[in-house]
């Protein structure tokens, strides 16, 4: 493929190509090293990180829907400290920026989450989880109001001066409104969208199939609606725009980045096809080839409407 | 401990017959898989020509012939996925990813008991072939619902060294009841070190008991709900005395003392 330019910049964060994958779908990436070199993408994203680690949600976690799945996995993980130990460990030396997702039940455990990996060399960027639905203090109850997006994104951007990622809730009236307040508290990009907030039913036992009764949609099933909000914000910002939701190839990324994403996050897809980051990648790349893009960057925004 | 790398493989359907009411034998040609599998591993399949149900579906495996690179699996029909699954036909072929999870340990030279209930004797036949070639013996609980469930019968009764007890639920061939009593008659016998069970979980739960009250060490195969099958999702995760730990690469087998029920 000589010759396409697959670079991109994500907000300062410089990728190769622009493909990485949503947090919590892809572990820090050795899980799926078995089946890619995982650092043949353009960012690894790891599993939403608290200060000190949290037990997750009772099982069932998980239901299949209709081209998709409910989780509510509730940001199980071990902690900060743990990440550097192992995860980052095993990423270091590998040719691959490293985008951690920061989380936490209070503002000020986001600043300490990312003040505990400032000196730690081996992360290029901070994505702030403001948007899980599967927690009952932290995650979507602060993305979803205008004042405390502002609150957390203005003191986790005093925090740091590396790239500031932070990633949106789809379950909002205006997800524009909520764009613009973490633009102007200082974030270097935007990811979106997280899950949809869903539920599921079994009607012979009349009871929910999550043990927390409510978790987050994400699959091929959530797609247009991922599409709308990231082409609606790429009107609202102008800072850069990570696209996710439902993307399982080469030609949904490039509809993501026709609305309006710089760069793009394989999820769901991962569960089904353990190449399928790669696959996107290679895509992209074969995209660019068919249409005579020598620029990826070219494709960013545009959609003719 | 050290993982061993995980294979996706396109596998072909050598056959895909029916055993039993609700029960069904596939045969997948997946040489790779069948090399490297060990008795209690299981393999994650996508079923192919379901285009809305886009998750994989774990399934153990009964019998690897890595001669012929033939992974046997025995499945029973409980749902959307298993009921498409008995519809395809010889030469379809299906992504496997595996072998995925932990294999069971009993302990060097110990007197081995296992107890399977249901579809729970395919997980444990791979482990019943390999003891049998030992000579401390061994003995096997097949519990089912009928007589013509037990559609691994004869497999069981093939292996050298070994002894068996069967149980029906409904009295038609065998002890009549569930396989909890034999199991118990094993397990107070004293003739053993070691108890493996796989089946359903309330049958799983009742002999990890008595193997408790007896001192003796168990290992069970559990299911849970599954996502990824890689151990990055945390979909599947068992409480366990050290937390909670992934079903599917931490398990699927556990010692029973760690499991919190």
């Amino acid at each position: 493929m000589a010759g396409i330019n697959m670079a991109v910049n994500l907000g300062g964060l410089h990728m190769k190509n622009p493909v990485t994958v949503a947090s919590g779908t892809f572990a820090a990436g050795r899980e799926y090293n078995d089946f890619f070199d995982i650092a043949q993408l353009g960012a690894i994203t790891t599993k939403g990180v608290s200060l000190h680690g949290w037990e997750g949600n009772e099982s069932p976690r998980m239901a299949e829907t209709a081209s998709g799945m409910l989780n509510s996995i509730g940001l199980q993980n071990p902690g900060v400290a743990a990440l550097r130990e192992k995860d980052l460990a095993w990423l270091e030396g590998k040719d691959v920026p490293v985008i951690v997702n920061v989380s936490g039940h209070s503002f000020q455990e986001y600043v300490d989450v990312i003040e505990a990996l400032e000196e730690d060399v081996r992360v290029s960027a901070y994505e702030v989880n403001i948007s899980c639905p599967n927690v009952d203090e932290g995650g979507m109850t602060i993305g979803t109001h205008v004042p405390s997006v502002e609150t957390v994104v203005g003191m986790c951007r005093a925090a740091t001066k590396r790239p500031l990622i932070v990633k949106l809730s789809p379950n909002v009236t205006d997800i524009c409104e909520i764009a613009r307040a973490a633009e102007s508290a200082g974030a270097d990009a935007l990811s979106l969208i997280n899950t949809l907030l869903g539920m599921a039913i079994d009607a012979r036992t009349r009871k929910p199939q999550l043990a927390r009764v409510v978790g987050g949609l994400s699959g091929p099933a959530v797609k247009p609606v991922a599409l709308r909000m990231v082409w609606q914000v790429h009107q609202a910002v102008s800072v850069p725009l990570l696209g996710m939701g439902g993307i399982s190839n080469g030609t949904d990324a490039i509809e993501f980045m026709l609305a309006g994403a710089t760069a793009v996050a394989v999820g769901t897809a991962n569960f089904v096809n353990p190449r399928a980051a790669l696959d996107v990648v290679q895509g992209i790349e074969a995209y660019c080839e068919e249409q005579g893009v020598a620029d990826v960057n070219e494709l960013i925004g545009a959609l003719q409407c | 401990m050290e993982r061993t790398g995980l294979i996706e493989e396109a596998a072909q359907i050598v056959s895909n017959e029916q055993a039993a009411e609700r029960l069904y034998f596939i045969e997948l040609r997946s040489p790779q898989i069948a090399h490297a599998i060990k008795p209690g591993q299981f393999v994650h399949m996508q079923i192919p020509g379901m285009p809305d149900k886009i998750l994989r579906r774990p399934f153990s495996v009964y019998m690897a012939d890595r001669a012929n690179g033939v992974l046997t699996i025995l499945y029973q029909v409980v749902g959307t996925g298993t009921e498409h699954l008995s519809s395809l036909e010889a030469g379809q072929t299906c992504s496997l990813i595996g072998p995925v999870g932990n294999t069971w340990a009993p302990p060097a030279g110990a007197r081995c008991l296992l107890v399977a209930g249901g579809v729970g004797a395919a997980p444990l036949f791979m482990l019943a072939e390999e003891l049998a070639q030992a000579a401390q013996g061994l003995h096997v609980v097949l519990g089912a619902q009928t007589k013509g469930a037990h559609v691994t019968l004869a497999s069981y009764e093939a292996l050298p060294n070994t002894t068996l007890a069967v149980a029906t639920d409904d009295g038609s061939f065998g002890h009549a009841g569930f396989c909890t009593q034999p199991a118990q008659d094993a397990i107070a016998s004293g003739n053993f070190d070691y108890v493996a069970v796989c089946g359903p979980e309330p049958l799983i739960k009742i002999v990890a008991g008595m193997a408790q009250e007896a001192g003796l060490p168990c290992e069970v195969s559990l299911e849970r709900r599954m996502a990824c099958g890689v151990g990055a999702c945390l979909s599947c995760v068992v409480d366990t005395t050290a937390g909670k730990k992934r079903c599917c690469v931490d398990g699927p087998i556990f010692q029973a003392a760690e499991v919190v029920w």
